[in-house]
């Protein structure tokens, strides 16, 4: 059957077509001003799926930039400290070396050392308290005010570790423990002891290998922060990399291609325009027009 | 053959001729008239009468034309693909308003979805982590799952309240269902009535016709029409309207998420009407419980899928802060409770109140390692957030399907009714032309009538003047 055409499909059909063209348009429209290619799942299921993705590694990247800046903090400080503790041990070898010289000291010079030695030794427990925001960097885990004690113990539990990408952890902290000794192992009761020995007038040449062997420990245990901090360096090289290319990756998913989008705009306003003016002088003629 | 039949063939044309004028005045009238039908005049020849007698053997003329009927020029099998598409498209079009109205409130993607917040709380407990026992990372970890439970409960409050809606907008199309029922039962009776009567129901057909395609759009019945004039409306093989008897139907409870809603018959309570097409099913659809097969109705799978990311969120989360201890050195309790009575989504809560209360430590007072693992939970593969993605992902491609089929059903709908216009419709030129030819037809029977009174005006008045 071949179909009548009246005015009336004539003007359900303009409408309709004049309705699709408008509705066109509006879309085409709030793209473009939402700048948003994706505006509700249905749009583009897979880049939904694929921007909250994105979305959730932008974040944790974002975190681990964040634990990336404490875990430097944290390693700074325990680095700063080691160095400190070096270039003390370094005094009180010298003093020592002095000190051992029996024959050319007196035993006021020999006091004088001691006291030297023993205000060093409270430097050095300045050292290994050391804070960085509010802890203290050779008490691991424990919640201990002071890393060691008057009884040079440490409080040190555990390593204290930060994140520092999404399947890497690093140790932050320095164990105190290992370092400086506890008790009368410490190197504080060895400072102790050499003040002692020099006040007592025993010699303290044999003293000067335990400052040595103390010195390497130190200077063993900078070498391995050093190593750490150059993981977290490199780490934050990867993090700063990552979170460009994710952001790439993000805008590729849900940003529109405004050059696209504003010709798309333009092309579809010129459509809507002439479906109106198409439809205005379709409809307009009818038969009455020519009877007199 | 009397001297008078030209005179009344001429009438009968006169006649005919007006009646088709009046059709098209009635055409023309209701031009703009939903579901009217055109109209025609039809006519037909009269014969000759048949003679008898000596002059029986001369040629005779008809009679002139007789009306016979008001013809209306509709199509039975048009308007019934129109009632068969309108009943899908109505189905699809429900359908894919639920579901477009289900994945906008998922507010995904972007800054204000689920999947946000979510990464949010498990960065939130890296800080906790980076300084256990502090009161700034505590304070953000706490406002971060607080808006977590927020979000996953006004999702599902939505959810509910969308439910709602939908129920009342089936209580309304139930309504009017039942309105148009009694309306095409009263019409039947009235057309039976007419027509046994001899006279024309073409406008009450139209009328009739509107109505059925209203309950075709909302039930997708069928309708049969029977010889004595009057149409059967059946849904799922019984009959809603049958002569000018119509059994209304009404929907059984159901008044809230979860709960079966079907439409039963008033008359026998308790049995369904079996819908399977129009804008009743597709809500019924939408409306149903949630199955184990996930493929309950869309708005009950949703809220199921919300009660199931609320519990998967708290027995991970609790599972592994009971591994932790506090800063004072205490086990972990749970973090988050899901309530006993009332769906997981909206009765979960936080538990701690304070950084004391947090299981950030896995060793040690100040240790971090347990609020790190509980940061990783995001990361894992049965996460809650690959929970959420997934449940997103497939909203979205449930509603990509249905908008689509909406869009070809509303075009199968849209392309039937109008070919049964372009049938039924007035088209203006044409009654024109029409007009025209009636026009012309009654000057024409006129002129013939005067012909003949001229002709007997000779014979009466000027016969038998010869030589006067």
């Amino acid at each position: 059957m071949v179909d009548r055409v009246t005015s009336q499909t004539m003007m359900r059909s303009a409408q309709r077509n004049l309705q699709t063209s408008v509705a066109q348009l509006a879309k085409v429209q709030n793209m473009a001003s939402s700048l948003a290619k994706i505006s509700k799942p249905s749009d583009d299921p897979i880049g939904t799926a694929n921007s909250m993705r994105v979305r959730a590694e932008q974040r944790a990247v974002e975190q681990h930039s964040r634990n990336i800046n404490d875990a430097n903090g944290w390693l700074t400080t325990v680095d700063t400290a080691l160095s400190s503790t070096t270039s003390i041990l370094l005094k009180v070898r010298d003093l020592t070396v002095q000190g051992a010289n029996d024959g050319a000291m007196s035993a006021t010079a020999k006091e004088a050392i001691a006291i030297e030695i023993e205000s060093l030794r409270a430097e050095l427990m300045n050292v290994a308290n050391r804070q960085y925001t509010g802890r203290s960097v050779f008490a691991g885990t424990s919640s201990a005010g002071v890393a060691v004690d008057s009884t040079y113990a440490f409080a040190a539990t555990q390593e204290v570790t930060r994140r520092i990408g999404s399947d890497s952890t690093v140790r932050v902290d320095a164990d105190g423990a290992s370092l400086f000794g506890s008790g009368d192992e410490s190197v504080f009761a060895l400072l102790d002891n050499i003040a002692r020995d020099l006040r007592e007038g025993t010699n303290v040449n044999s003293r000067i290998t335990e400052i040595d062997a103390r010195r390497t420990t130190v200077l063993g245990a900078q070498a391995a922060v050093g190593a750490r901090q150059a993981q977290v360096d490199r780490a934050d090289e990867i993090n700063s990399s990552k979170s460009v290319s994710l952001e790439a990756e993000r805008s590729d998913i849900e940003d529109i291609d405004l050059a696209k989008v504003i010709l798309d705009l333009q092309l579809q306003e010129n459509t809507y325009q002439a479906a109106l003016a198409v439809t205005a002088r379709v409809l307009q003629p009818t038969l009455m027009d020519f009877l007199r | 053959m009397s001297t008078f039949s030209g005179l009344n063939t001429a009438y009968t044309a006169l006649s005919a001729a007006r009646k088709g004028l009046d059709v098209i005045g009635q055409n023309i009238a209701n031009a703009t008239t939903e579901g009217y039908t055109r109209q025609r005049v039809a006519t037909s020849a009269v014969g000759a009468l048949s003679t008898v007698g000596p002059l029986s053997g001369q040629p005779t003329v008809g009679q002139g034309v007789a009306v016979d009927s008001i013809a209306r020029l509709g199509n039975a099998y048009l308007d019934q693909r129109v009632r068969l598409t309108a009943a899908t498209a109505g189905n699809t079009a429900v359908r894919a308003n639920v579901m477009s109205a289900l994945e906008i409130s998922l507010q995904e993607p972007g800054e204000n979805g689920l999947s946000t917040q979510l990464a949010d709380f498990w960065s939130a407990w890296q800080d906790v982590s980076n300084q256990p026992g502090e009161l700034a990372p505590t304070a953000v970890l706490l406002e971060q799952a607080g808006s977590v439970v927020a979000q996953i409960s006004s999702g599902y409050k939505d959810l509910q309240s969308q439910w709602t809606g939908l129920r009342n907008q089936a209580a309304g199309m139930v309504a009017e269902l039942n309105s148009a029922g009694a309306q095409v039962a009263q019409l039947n009776a009235q057309i039976r009535t007419t027509l046994a009567n001899g006279g024309s129901v073409n406008e009450l057909l139209d009328q009739r016709n509107n109505f059925t395609t209203a309950i075709a759009a909302l039930t997708g019945a069928t309708v049969r029409n029977l010889d004595d004039g009057s149409a059967e409306v059946l849904v799922g093989g019984n009959a809603l309207v049958s002569g000018d008897t119509f059994r209304p139907v009404a929907l059984a409870a159901g008044t809230e998420l979860g709960h079966q809603v079907t439409l039963e018959w008033s008359h026998r309570p308790g049995v369904s009407l079996g819908l399977v097409s129009g804008e009743l099913a597709g809500a019924l659809a939408m409306l149903a419980p949630a199955d184990g097969a996930k493929t309950g109705g869309a708005i009950a799978e949703a809220a199921a899928a919300y009660n199931v990311l609320a519990t998967n969120l708290a027995d991970q989360v609790n599972a592994q802060h009971r591994l932790g201890f506090t800063t004072a050195g205490a086990a972990g309790g749970d973090f988050f409770r899901a309530g006993v009575t009332g769906p997981a989504a909206t009765t979960l809560r936080v538990i701690p109140t304070s950084a004391s209360e947090i299981a950030s430590s896995s060793g040690g007072a100040l240790g971090g390692g347990n609020a790190d693992a509980i940061s990783q939970i995001g990361a894992g593969t049965s996460s809650p957030d690959n929970l959420w993605a997934s449940f997103v992902t497939t909203i979205g491609v449930a509603a990509r399907t249905e908008l689509r089929q909406a869009e070809y059903a509303e075009m199968a709908a849209t392309s039937a009714s109008n070919t049964q216009l372009s049938n039924a419709s007035v088209d203006l030129d044409e009654e024109n032309v029409n007009m025209l030819t009636y026009q012309v037809a009654y000057q024409g029977a006129a002129r013939v009538m005067t012909a003949v009174d001229e002709m007997l005006d000779t014979l009466i008045n000027r016969t038998g003047l010869v030589g006067r």
